[in-house]
Protein backbone atom coordinates (compact mmCIF):
# COMPACT_ATOMS: atom_id res chain seq x y z
CA UNK A 1 0.00 0.00 0.00
CA UNK A 2 3.16 2.87 0.70
CA UNK A 3 3.79 2.11 -2.59
CA UNK A 4 0.52 3.09 -4.20
CA UNK A 5 0.48 5.54 -1.86
CA UNK A 6 3.61 6.75 -3.05
CA UNK A 7 2.54 7.21 -6.39
CA UNK A 8 -0.58 8.89 -5.86
CA UNK A 9 1.29 11.36 -4.14
CA UNK A 10 3.55 11.73 -7.27
CA UNK A 11 0.41 11.21 -9.84
CA UNK A 12 -1.26 14.59 -7.46
CA UNK A 13 2.14 16.55 -7.53
CA UNK A 14 1.80 16.61 -11.69
CA UNK A 15 -1.65 17.08 -11.76
CA UNK A 16 -1.14 20.54 -12.20
CA UNK A 17 0.03 22.74 -15.01
CA UNK A 18 2.08 24.99 -13.06
CA UNK A 19 4.18 22.54 -11.20
CA UNK A 20 4.90 20.66 -14.74
CA UNK A 21 6.03 23.77 -15.76
CA UNK A 22 8.28 24.15 -13.08
CA UNK A 23 9.64 21.05 -13.38
CA UNK A 24 10.13 21.49 -17.18
CA UNK A 25 12.53 24.23 -16.13
CA UNK A 26 14.38 22.32 -14.28
CA UNK A 27 14.86 19.47 -16.85
CA UNK A 28 17.52 22.50 -17.59
CA UNK A 29 19.83 22.50 -14.91
CA UNK A 30 19.12 23.33 -11.15
CA UNK A 31 18.10 26.83 -10.39
CA UNK A 32 17.45 29.38 -7.59
CA UNK A 33 13.65 30.10 -6.33
CA UNK A 34 13.24 33.27 -7.13
CA UNK A 35 15.12 32.87 -11.04
CA UNK A 36 11.83 29.68 -11.46
CA UNK A 37 9.30 32.19 -10.46
CA UNK A 38 10.14 34.87 -13.21
CA UNK A 39 8.46 33.34 -15.78
CA UNK A 40 4.80 32.84 -13.89
CA UNK A 41 2.07 35.76 -12.92
CA UNK A 42 2.06 34.31 -9.74
CA UNK A 43 4.05 34.96 -5.91
CA UNK A 44 7.05 33.89 -4.74
CA UNK A 45 4.95 32.03 -1.94
CA UNK A 46 2.66 30.19 -4.35
CA UNK A 47 5.94 29.14 -6.83
CA UNK A 48 7.14 28.09 -2.39
CA UNK A 49 3.74 26.04 -2.03
CA UNK A 50 4.24 24.26 -5.61
CA UNK A 51 7.58 23.48 -4.73
CA UNK A 52 6.64 21.96 -1.56
CA UNK A 53 4.45 19.82 -2.96
CA UNK A 54 6.81 18.51 -5.75
CA UNK A 55 9.44 18.11 -2.67
CA UNK A 56 7.01 16.25 -0.62
CA UNK A 57 6.69 14.12 -3.32
CA UNK A 58 10.52 13.38 -4.19
CA UNK A 59 10.36 14.96 -7.38
CA UNK A 60 12.57 18.31 -5.92
CA UNK A 61 15.11 18.49 -3.88
CA UNK A 62 16.59 21.55 -2.52
CA UNK A 63 20.44 21.84 -1.40
CA UNK A 64 20.83 22.84 1.74
CA UNK A 65 24.88 23.75 1.81
CA UNK A 66 24.12 26.74 -0.94
CA UNK A 67 22.85 29.89 0.62
CA UNK A 68 20.59 30.04 -2.52
CA UNK A 69 19.33 26.98 -2.38
CA UNK A 70 18.93 25.56 -6.03
CA UNK A 71 16.29 23.20 -6.86
CA UNK A 72 17.17 20.19 -8.83
CA UNK A 73 15.05 17.67 -10.30
CA UNK A 74 14.86 13.77 -8.91
CA UNK A 75 14.13 11.50 -11.79
CA UNK A 76 13.55 8.50 -9.42
CA UNK A 77 9.47 9.05 -8.68
CA UNK A 78 8.51 10.07 -12.57
CA UNK A 79 10.41 6.04 -13.23
CA UNK A 80 7.80 4.38 -11.20
CA UNK A 81 4.93 6.94 -12.98
CA UNK A 82 6.47 5.37 -16.28
CA UNK A 83 6.87 1.91 -14.75
CA UNK A 84 2.96 2.26 -14.12
CA UNK A 85 2.10 3.36 -17.70
CA UNK A 86 3.83 0.28 -18.93
CA UNK A 87 2.14 -2.31 -17.01
CA UNK A 88 -1.31 -1.05 -17.96
CA UNK A 89 0.34 -0.38 -21.77
CA UNK A 90 0.79 -4.05 -21.67
CA UNK A 91 -2.36 -4.98 -19.97
CA UNK A 92 -4.36 -2.64 -22.61
CA UNK A 93 -2.64 -3.43 -26.25
CA UNK A 94 -2.94 -7.40 -25.37
CA UNK A 95 -6.60 -6.91 -24.47
CA UNK A 96 -7.11 -4.60 -27.61
CA UNK A 97 -5.34 -7.27 -30.01
CA UNK A 98 -8.11 -9.88 -28.58
CA UNK A 99 -10.96 -7.21 -29.33
CA UNK A 100 -9.64 -7.11 -32.68
CA UNK A 101 -9.74 -10.63 -32.97
CA UNK A 102 -13.14 -11.32 -31.78
CA UNK A 103 -14.51 -8.07 -33.82
CA UNK A 104 -13.33 -9.43 -37.28
CA UNK A 105 -15.17 -12.86 -35.54
CA UNK A 106 -18.92 -11.08 -35.38
CA UNK A 107 -18.04 -9.29 -38.72
CA UNK A 108 -17.78 -12.20 -40.63
CA UNK A 109 -21.27 -14.24 -39.00
CA UNK A 110 -23.00 -11.14 -39.35
CA UNK A 111 -21.55 -11.06 -43.01
CA UNK A 112 -23.10 -15.08 -42.91
CA UNK A 113 -25.71 -13.76 -41.86
CA UNK A 114 -26.46 -11.14 -43.82
CA UNK A 115 -24.81 -10.72 -47.47
CA UNK A 116 -25.78 -7.22 -47.65
CA UNK A 117 -24.68 -6.00 -44.68
CA UNK B 1 -23.71 18.93 -20.26
CA UNK B 2 -21.10 16.32 -21.31
CA UNK B 3 -17.21 16.78 -20.26
CA UNK B 4 -15.01 15.20 -22.52
CA UNK B 5 -11.46 15.19 -21.33
CA UNK B 6 -8.85 15.56 -23.58
CA UNK B 7 -7.00 12.75 -25.34
CA UNK B 8 -3.08 13.79 -24.05
CA UNK B 9 0.44 12.54 -23.89
CA UNK B 10 3.03 11.54 -21.70
CA UNK B 11 2.55 10.12 -18.27
CA UNK B 12 -0.84 9.59 -19.21
CA UNK B 13 -1.42 6.49 -21.45
CA UNK B 14 -2.71 7.20 -24.84
CA UNK B 15 -3.32 4.11 -27.25
CA UNK B 16 -4.88 4.11 -30.45
CA UNK B 17 -5.84 1.80 -32.98
CA UNK B 18 -8.07 1.51 -36.71
CA UNK B 19 -10.19 -1.48 -36.60
CA UNK B 20 -11.66 -2.74 -39.91
CA UNK B 21 -15.22 -2.77 -38.59
CA UNK B 22 -17.79 0.19 -37.72
CA UNK B 23 -17.60 2.31 -34.97
CA UNK B 24 -21.54 0.95 -33.95
CA UNK B 25 -19.98 -2.68 -34.08
CA UNK B 26 -16.57 -1.42 -32.02
CA UNK B 27 -18.85 0.34 -29.72
CA UNK B 28 -20.83 -2.75 -29.26
CA UNK B 29 -17.89 -5.25 -27.59
CA UNK B 30 -18.18 -3.16 -25.17
CA UNK B 31 -21.78 -2.90 -24.27
CA UNK B 32 -22.48 -6.84 -22.91
CA UNK B 33 -20.68 -8.99 -20.76
CA UNK B 34 -20.64 -11.71 -23.58
CA UNK B 35 -18.31 -9.04 -25.21
CA UNK B 36 -16.56 -8.23 -23.06
CA UNK B 37 -15.49 -11.56 -21.85
CA UNK B 38 -14.27 -12.41 -25.21
CA UNK B 39 -11.18 -9.59 -24.88
CA UNK B 40 -11.05 -7.94 -22.13
CA UNK B 41 -7.48 -8.34 -20.05
CA UNK B 42 -4.00 -9.77 -21.34
CA UNK B 43 -4.00 -12.82 -23.52
CA UNK B 44 -2.81 -15.20 -20.92
CA UNK B 45 -5.54 -13.91 -18.60
CA UNK B 46 -8.79 -15.42 -18.46
CA UNK B 47 -11.85 -13.20 -17.86
CA UNK B 48 -14.20 -15.44 -15.38
CA UNK B 49 -16.57 -12.58 -14.12
CA UNK B 50 -17.80 -9.38 -16.00
CA UNK B 51 -21.28 -7.76 -14.16
CA UNK B 52 -22.86 -4.30 -15.70
CA UNK B 53 -24.95 -1.98 -15.57
CA UNK B 54 -24.47 -0.14 -19.43
CA UNK B 55 -25.84 3.34 -18.72
CA UNK B 56 -24.62 6.47 -17.08
CA UNK B 57 -24.05 6.34 -13.48
CA UNK B 58 -24.15 2.34 -13.60
CA UNK B 59 -21.55 0.49 -12.20
CA UNK B 60 -19.42 -3.04 -13.49
CA UNK B 61 -17.58 -5.04 -12.13
CA UNK B 62 -14.81 -7.43 -13.57
CA UNK B 63 -12.49 -10.62 -12.52
CA UNK B 64 -9.54 -12.02 -14.50
CA UNK B 65 -8.22 -14.98 -13.46
CA UNK B 66 -4.03 -15.20 -14.08
CA UNK B 67 -2.03 -17.90 -15.08
CA UNK B 68 -1.35 -19.33 -11.90
CA UNK B 69 -4.96 -19.10 -11.24
CA UNK B 70 -5.41 -16.51 -8.64
CA UNK B 71 -8.46 -13.83 -9.55
CA UNK B 72 -7.80 -10.09 -9.87
CA UNK B 73 -11.35 -8.16 -9.50
CA UNK B 74 -11.58 -4.76 -10.69
CA UNK B 75 -14.56 -2.24 -11.14
CA UNK B 76 -16.01 1.32 -12.32
CA UNK B 77 -18.47 3.30 -12.75
CA UNK B 78 -19.54 4.41 -16.06
CA UNK B 79 -19.97 8.32 -16.10
CA UNK B 80 -21.10 8.89 -19.63
CA UNK B 81 -22.36 6.82 -22.54
CA UNK B 82 -22.84 8.24 -26.26
CA UNK B 83 -23.28 5.23 -28.76
CA UNK B 84 -20.88 4.36 -31.08
CA UNK B 85 -19.16 7.39 -30.06
CA UNK B 86 -17.91 7.17 -26.79
CA UNK B 87 -17.51 5.64 -23.60
CA UNK B 88 -16.35 6.93 -19.97
CA UNK B 89 -15.61 5.51 -16.89
CA UNK B 90 -13.97 4.42 -14.07
CA UNK B 91 -11.30 2.11 -13.38
CA UNK B 92 -9.57 0.41 -10.22
CA UNK B 93 -8.22 -3.05 -9.00
CA UNK B 94 -10.34 -4.13 -5.55
CA UNK B 95 -8.29 -6.16 -4.14
CA UNK B 96 -5.35 -3.39 -3.69
CA UNK B 97 -2.49 -6.17 -4.47
CA UNK B 98 -2.11 -3.94 -8.18
CA UNK B 99 -1.90 -0.34 -7.20
CA UNK B 100 -4.62 0.85 -5.53
CA UNK B 101 -5.04 3.65 -8.09
CA UNK B 102 -8.63 5.37 -9.26
CA UNK B 103 -8.28 5.97 -13.23
CA UNK B 104 -10.65 7.54 -15.32
CA UNK B 105 -10.64 6.25 -18.65
CA UNK B 106 -12.05 7.36 -22.01
CA UNK B 107 -12.45 5.27 -24.97
CA UNK B 108 -13.61 7.01 -28.56
CA UNK B 109 -15.10 5.60 -31.58
CA UNK B 110 -14.75 7.41 -34.98
CA UNK B 111 -15.53 6.71 -38.17
CA UNK B 112 -12.52 6.13 -40.32
CA UNK B 113 -12.10 6.31 -44.42
CA UNK B 114 -12.98 3.11 -45.88
CA UNK B 115 -16.05 2.43 -43.17
CA UNK B 116 -13.56 1.48 -40.15
CA UNK B 117 -12.83 3.21 -36.96
CA UNK B 118 -10.40 4.89 -35.56
CA UNK B 119 -10.36 3.91 -31.47
CA UNK B 120 -8.53 5.89 -28.78
CA UNK B 121 -8.48 4.59 -25.64
CA UNK B 122 -7.08 7.20 -22.63
CA UNK B 123 -6.02 6.44 -18.81
CA UNK B 124 -5.38 8.68 -16.21
CA UNK B 125 -5.55 8.27 -12.93
CA UNK B 126 -7.19 10.66 -9.85
CA UNK B 127 -6.79 11.39 -6.46
CA UNK B 128 -10.52 12.84 -6.07
CA UNK B 129 -12.84 15.21 -8.19
CA UNK B 130 -10.67 18.04 -7.88
CA UNK B 131 -7.33 15.88 -9.23
CA UNK B 132 -9.70 14.59 -11.89
CA UNK B 133 -10.84 17.66 -12.71
CA UNK B 134 -7.17 19.43 -13.26
CA UNK B 135 -6.68 16.60 -15.91
CA UNK B 136 -9.51 17.68 -18.34
CA UNK B 137 -7.12 20.69 -19.54
CA UNK B 138 -4.51 17.69 -20.65
CA UNK B 139 -1.09 17.89 -19.56
CA UNK B 140 1.49 20.90 -21.11
CA UNK B 141 4.14 20.10 -23.60
CA UNK B 142 6.81 19.70 -20.19
CA UNK B 143 6.17 16.37 -20.06
CA UNK B 144 7.76 16.04 -23.51
CA UNK B 145 10.84 17.47 -21.66
CA UNK B 146 10.74 14.76 -18.38
CA UNK B 147 10.30 11.96 -20.33
CA UNK B 148 13.98 13.20 -22.70
CA UNK B 149 15.13 13.80 -18.57
CA UNK B 150 14.18 10.05 -17.46
CA UNK B 151 15.48 8.82 -20.97
CA UNK B 152 19.20 10.72 -19.93
CA UNK B 153 19.25 9.54 -16.64
CA UNK B 154 18.03 5.77 -17.29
Amino acid sequence: MEASDHLSTTFAALADPTRRAILARLVEGETSVSDLAEPFAISLPAISRHLKVLEHAGLVTRSREAQWRPCRLRAGPMKEVSDWLLRYRRFWEEGFDQMADYIAELKAKETDRDPDN
Amino acid sequence: MTRTIEATQGHELLIERTFDASPDLVFRVWTKPEHLMRWWGPKTFTTVAFEMDFRDGGAYRACIRDPEGEDHWMSGIYREIVPAKRIVMTFRWDDGAWDGLNNLITVRFEAAPGGGTKFSFHQAPFADTATRDSHVGGWTECIDGLAAYLEATA
